[in-house]
């Protein structure tokens, strides 16, 4: 992989005629090796500066199992982002971002819900009381969050050797997703129930 | 034969002493330690609302008379909303004949007033004016009920209604809105104790 | 007679000085010069010169990081956009977004993208972070970036939450008002605490200004450091995890 070949000799047409800035590590890579007898151009080098290798003959050449950041992890960069943006666009010249009356601290519409990524959490609080449900518990959601890798000391990666762990997490990722589901869709006036076919309240 | 420059010998800490060098270090960090705290307790200082006008300030709402005469109903027991300190005003000694059914009217109740805060402690939905079947107050959000003076009598609220301290002078009532009091405890039931399941409601 | 193309007016313009002092080597076409240009470039060299073949993969990373990134620079061009026309005074701010809908070109768009692209930052990062758990990328030596991460996602939510009390419209008077109450459960300096997080003792303009100031200047500022230390630790650790 540190091998490559030069520049073809053809690109240096454009070359500047004034002595060319050099970078620093062109200054410092090694020297170069000839190439297959009378081909010019195809002398190789090592590039010292920044490619750490064990020794110019390798015995046990193991597969490379790395790609140039350009252009492969680039172009999947840029797609992404492209598509991203296209799904935005999209998104922002058909849906409207809702906006009701001006706020009147007198009057409670006769739903108040919170953003929708609190709503767990709202639902939570009709079941707890307030310091637990509403206080205890997320704070433990995001501290117990944060202490997760210094408990699971299990140095198995994959998925199938740490079902534990992972039963563990996605039931928590689930159970809010569950009642994140049930605050957004499922409650009404009141807090309470109503199934989404006999209305929705929820305001993105 | 060269010698290295010598710089002496580095003498370490004598038995039982600190040396200069850890000294100076302990000094500079505990000084640090001092300094963030201190910047910590100025920033939140400097954080702290001045509230001077709106919600926080000082009201005056006028006489008995005064308000009899914008709400007549007043000395019926029915609840006067004084919507700048976002009050219900309650003559206690009307509203209570008014539950009690005996129907009495009293013009000026001097002192035996109570300024309850709209605020529901739940959630802090504004909570909706007295409703006429239950004669409680009953926050539409999610069911909190309290009875004429703001005692808790079900749902999900951690206490009984809020309140700000009212003042009294030559007959003039005001309300100081810069503290709120909490309401009382669940459980207190000074006046009218019905139970929740024999009476009709205006709120799930 | 030929007349010079454009080709060679390209030719001028790469051979003059001025060019030459901002791109170093020619386009990069070789691996060497693509190298050197992913290491020279300070924005590419977030990235290390060569990756891991599986980090390229859709399917390894979902790209919910990079999405998740993508989105925090739409929202801050966004943002600022909108700031131009907002300003945070409950008697203004609500007239404000009233006529960033129906007078400033494109008005309704910016704060349409601003809205949904907040969404979905939400929605990537919860991904980002469970797809991080599935490959068991926070184990030694990525600890403490998990734990970044946590702070990370706990900023995004707070710069949803203060951005959506910014309308000032019924939805986001009451949303706010129902979000911070619960703070007053804490069992500590509740009282205190949403004292000093309100501005007041009920939502109102000591409120707007505050949250208008976590959301537009703290709490990105916050977040970008926390992201160069996020990026940085990445690559220090080896680059992206796996292949499992
Ligand atoms: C503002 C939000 C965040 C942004 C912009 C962000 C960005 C990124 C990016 C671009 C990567 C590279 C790999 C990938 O795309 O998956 C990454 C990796 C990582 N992130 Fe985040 N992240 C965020 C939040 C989080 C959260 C919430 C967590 C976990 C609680 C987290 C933990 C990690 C870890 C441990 C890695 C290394 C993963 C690996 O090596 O496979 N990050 N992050
Ligand atoms: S806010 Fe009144 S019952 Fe919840």
């Amino acid at each position: 992989m540190t091998i490559e070949k030069r520049p073809n000799a053809t690109a240096d047409k454009n070359a500047p005629t004034q002595a060319p800035r050099v970078p620093a590590v062109e200054r410092d890579r090694g020297p170069k090796l000839p190439g297959p007898p009378g081909v010019p151009g195809t002398e190789r080098f090592r590039l010292l500066a920044y490619v750490k290798q064990e020794s110019m003959v390798r015995v046990d050449k193991r597969p490379d199992e790395t790609v140039l950041t350009w252009p492969h992890l680039l172009r999947a960069e840029f797609l992404m982002a492209l598509l991203i943006s296209v799904l935005l666009v999209v998104a922002s010249v058909f849906i409207h971002a809702p906006l009701e009356e001006m706020a009147n601290a007198g009057v409670t519409p006769h739903v108040a819900k919170a953003p929708w990524y609190f709503l767990g959490l709202q639902e939570l609080l009709s079941y707890f009381n307030a310091t637990v449900g509403g206080v205890l518990l997320p704070t433990l959601y995001l501290v117990g969050l944060a202490v997760i890798p210094y408990i699971d000391r299990s140095p198995y990666k994959a998925a199938r050797d740490r079902k534990t762990a992972w039963v563990f997490f996605m039931s928590l990722m689930l159970g809010g997703l569950l009642i994140t589901l049930i605050g957004s869709f499922f409650r009404g006036p009141g807090w309470n129930w109503v199934w989404p076919w006999d209305g929705i309240y929820f305001t993105l | 034969m060269t010698h290295l420059p010598t710089y002496g010998e580095v003498p370490g800490a004598p038995v039982g002493e600190m040396s200069r060098r850890s000294f100076m270090r302990r000094i500079f960090w505990v000084g640090a330690g001092i300094l963030s705290i201190e910047f910590l307790a100025g920033t939140l200082n400097f954080l702290w609302p001045n509230v001077r006008s709106g919600l926080g300030g000082k009201f005056t709402i006028g006489t008995a008379a005064d308000i009899a005469s914008t709400q007549p109903t007043w000395t019926q027991g029915q609840p006067f909303g004084f919507s700048k300190a976002r009050v219900f005003f309650i003559n206690v000694p009307a509203s209570e004949a008014l539950v009690g059914g005996s129907n009495e009217t009293v013009a000026d109740p001097g002192a035996n007033v109570l300024a309850l805060y709209r605020k529901c402690p739940h959630l802090g939905c504004n909570i909706p004016p007295l409703c006429d079947k239950s004669h409680w107050f009953e926050c539409l959000c999610h069911g909190s009920k309290y009875n004429i003076i703001g005692e808790k009598r079900a749902g999900p609220a951690p206490r009984g209604m809020d309140r700000f301290a009212v003042t009294v002078t030559d007959g003039v009532y005001g309300i100081d809105t810069s503290a709120i009091v909490a309401g009382p405890p669940i459980g207190t039931a000074t006046f009218d104790p019905r139970d929740t399941t024999t009476i009709p409601h205006c709120a799930a | 007679m030929t007349f010079p193309g454009p080709g060679d007016l390209m030719r001028v313009v790469r051979e003059s000085s001025v060019w030459r002092s901002l791109f170093r080597q020619p386009y990069p076409t070789t691996s060497r010069t693509r190298a050197l240009a992913v290491m020279n470039n300070v924005f590419l060299h977030l990235h290390p010169v060569r990756v891991k073949k599986h980090a390229v993969r859709y399917t390894y990373t979902f790209c919910l990081g990079g999405v998740s990134f993508f989105l925090f620079l739409v929202l801050t061009v966004t943002g600022v956009y909108l700031m131009f026309f907002y300003v945070p005074s409950v008697t203004r701010a609500y007239q404000d977004i009233l006529s960033i809908e129906n007078s400033v070109a494109f008005g309704t768009f910016v704060r349409n993208m601003h809205r949904w692209g907040a969404h979905l930052m939400v929605l990537t990062v919860f991904l980002h972070m469970i797809r991080v758990f599935y490959h068991g990328a926070y184990k030694p030596p990525r600890e403490f970036n998990w734990v970044i991460g946590v702070v990370l996602l706990f900023c995004t939510l707070w710069l949803s939450f203060t951005g959506y009390l910014l309308p000032w419209d019924q939805i986001a008077f009451w949303a706010i008002t129902v979000g911070t109450q619960m703070a007053t459960y804490a069992p500590l300096l509740s009282r205190e605490s949403s004292f000093i997080l309100l501005g007041g003792v009920e939502v109102g303009q000591g409120t707007l200004i505050r949250f208008y100031v976590m959301h537009v200047i703290a709490f990105p500022l916050i977040v970008a450091i926390l992201l160069v230390v996020h990026f940085w630790r990445i690559r220090k650790d080896g680059g992206v995890s796996g292949p499992v």
